[in-house]
């Protein structure tokens, strides 16, 4: 199986999960590696920025001395996004539905992103 | 003795204040414009000059404690004086060797009188003077104004605008020989507070003004809030903020700025902030975030690589289209096939009065060049001295 095809299961995977309405991997400098988002988004501009928020929420985070942030949670009436890093050269994000449970987004977030660690290294 | 106002950017406008002159601080109530004053006259007491200051409604003790706290240590000056008007004034006995009755005209007169004679500075409130003396102390205060222009000594005015009537205002602007202009600025966010020369009589100078912060200790510093560094992907723009910043930080991931740099710089006077933006295009939306409310852009170029000047002036473009100073830094004049400034000119299509500078970041040549042509633009350009080496501009 591609490398490609394994990241996009580890996707499909999460998305079973329910209350997800799309996910990426993306490298930590804001290039889309692998993405389950409908057309009607602009995936570069999401996976951007993305790398964005979690950087600027690491540099923060590391800055004050209290180490490296597990994840960023962005919430709004229409939904939450959630990235999380997967090991030095990626990071995983996904976009819920605004009533998802978090707790075991989180949960499933977090296996994925060590499964993509182990892929990307 | 050359007596300086100790001012950042003012001191290289005006140069000095001479001989003779009165030089007034037009301080709006909302500022905290004192603190002018304090700095002119303890600049000048490091600088061994004979200063006095004249106190009104503050006790002796509380205006040593307000220097104290901008780390100004007078009472450790042998040549710093403080003319008490406020003992008397409450009805308690001075130790100050320079005292008296502000209800007094007469004895007010003969120690003012006096100390002009023996110091090289005075700094008189003018505006507690006429508050507590009343409006008829203005003919006291003219005559002082007229004494001292043949004397070796200055007059520093600090003169709070509260709404006087209007022959008060006309007063003390016949009587100064220069006023400087301390205000607050309000333009949707709070800038700061400004100040800026209204009228000098002894250099000719075009009017500026300068945003400032205080500073404790430290008093007054220049300050430019925000200066954004753009330019395209692997222009140097991260290394550029690091070449000439204090201190810095970047969110940068696999070798390329992902969200922002900031670097912090205190240069003449002047207390910067650098906001470096990413160059990539997928990173265009932050542009126009780290972009709002700058001051001025520096736009780096890879001089190397003329292919991407177009992206280059298209940044430009969604940043400075309000109209904000720019200064372009050539960068990358290290490697083999670099264009020169002339060159970068003529293929980004830019006007000759924007100002191009070669620059090396890696080896930290030129940045300070850049800074300074910014500062210039920012600043009319009033505070270069004979010793700068001018730009390319």
């Amino acid at each position: 199986m591609s490398l490609r095809a394994q990241l996009e299961d580890i996707l499909k995977e999460l998305k079973s999960t329910g209350d997800i309405e799309a996910s990426a991997i993306v490298s930590r400098d804001g290039l889309l590696i692998a993405a389950d988002i409908s057309s009607s988004v602009n995936a570069d501009a999401f996976a951007a920025m993305s790398a964005t928020m979690l950087g600027a929420a690491e540099t923060a985070m590391s800055e004050l001395g209290k180490g490296m942030p597990d994840r960023v949670v962005a919430e709004s009436s229409s939904g939450k996004i959630v990235a999380t890093g997967a090991g030095e050269r990626a990071l995983l994000v996904v976009m819920t539905t605004p009533k998802a449970n978090l707790g075991l987004i989180l949960l499933q977030l977090g296996k994925a992103s060590k499964k993509v660690e182990m892929l990307l290294g | 003795m050359k007596v300086i106002s100790g001012i950042p950017v003012l001191d290289e406008m005006i140069e000095e204040i001479p001989e003779g002159k009165v030089l007034t601080y037009w301080i709006d109530p909302e500022v905290e414009g004192n603190v002018f004053a304090m700095q002119t006259l303890f600049t000048n007491l490091e600088r061994d000059c004979r200063c006095a200051y004249v106190t009104l409604t503050y006790s002796p003790e509380v205006v040593v404690s307000e220097f104290n706290e901008f780390g100004w240590d007078v009472e450790n000056y042998k040549n710093f004086n403080i003319v008490d008007l406020h003992s008397a004034y409450v009805g308690l006995p001075s130790n100050c060797k320079y005292s008296a009755d502000p209800t007094n005209v007469d004895e007010v007169n003969d120690v003012l009188m006096k100390v002009i004679e023996n110091c090289d500075l005075v700094v008189v409130p003018v505006s507690s003077i006429i508050d507590v003396c009343g409006e008829s102390s203005i003919e006291c205060i003219g005559e002082w104004c007229d004494f001292i222009r043949d004397k070796s000594s200055r007059l520093v005015f600090t003169f709070v605008s509260w709404p006087y009537p209007e022959k008060i205002e006309n007063f003390i602007k016949v009587n100064s020989n220069a006023i400087v202009r301390v205000g607050g600025v309000h333009h949707r966010v709070i800038l700061g507070y400004y100040y800026g020369v209204v009228k000098v009589d002894w250099k000719n100078i075009k009017s500026k003004a300068i945003l400032f912060k205080l500073v404790r200790p430290g008093g007054v510093r220049a300050y430019i809030p925000k200066i954004l560094v753009t330019g395209p992907y692997n222009a140097g723009k991260s290394t550029f903020v690091h070449a000439v910043s204090m201190r810095s930080i970047s969110v940068d991931r696999l070798g390329t700025t992902v969200a922002l740099d900031h670097g912090h710089l205190e240069y003449r006077g002047f207390s910067i902030d650098l906001f470096g933006t990413p160059g990539q295009e997928r990173f265009d939306p932050i542009l126009k975030i780290i972009g709002k409310e700058a001051l001025g852009v520096i736009l780096v170029v890879d001089s190397t690589k003329p292919e991407t000047f177009p992206r280059a002036k298209q940044m430009l473009e969604s940043v400075a289209h309000f109209g904000l100073p720019y200064v372009v830094a050539a960068n990358k004049q290290d490697l083999p096939g670099a264009l020169p400034p002339e060159e970068v000119r003529k293929k980004m299509y830019l006007p000759e009065d924007v100002p191009i500078i070669p620059v090396s970041a890696v080896n930290g040549e030129g940045v300070y060049e850049v800074i300074d042509s910014l500062l210039g633009l920012l600043t009319g350009r009033l505070w270069v001295s004979e010793d700068e080496p001018e730009s390319t501009a």
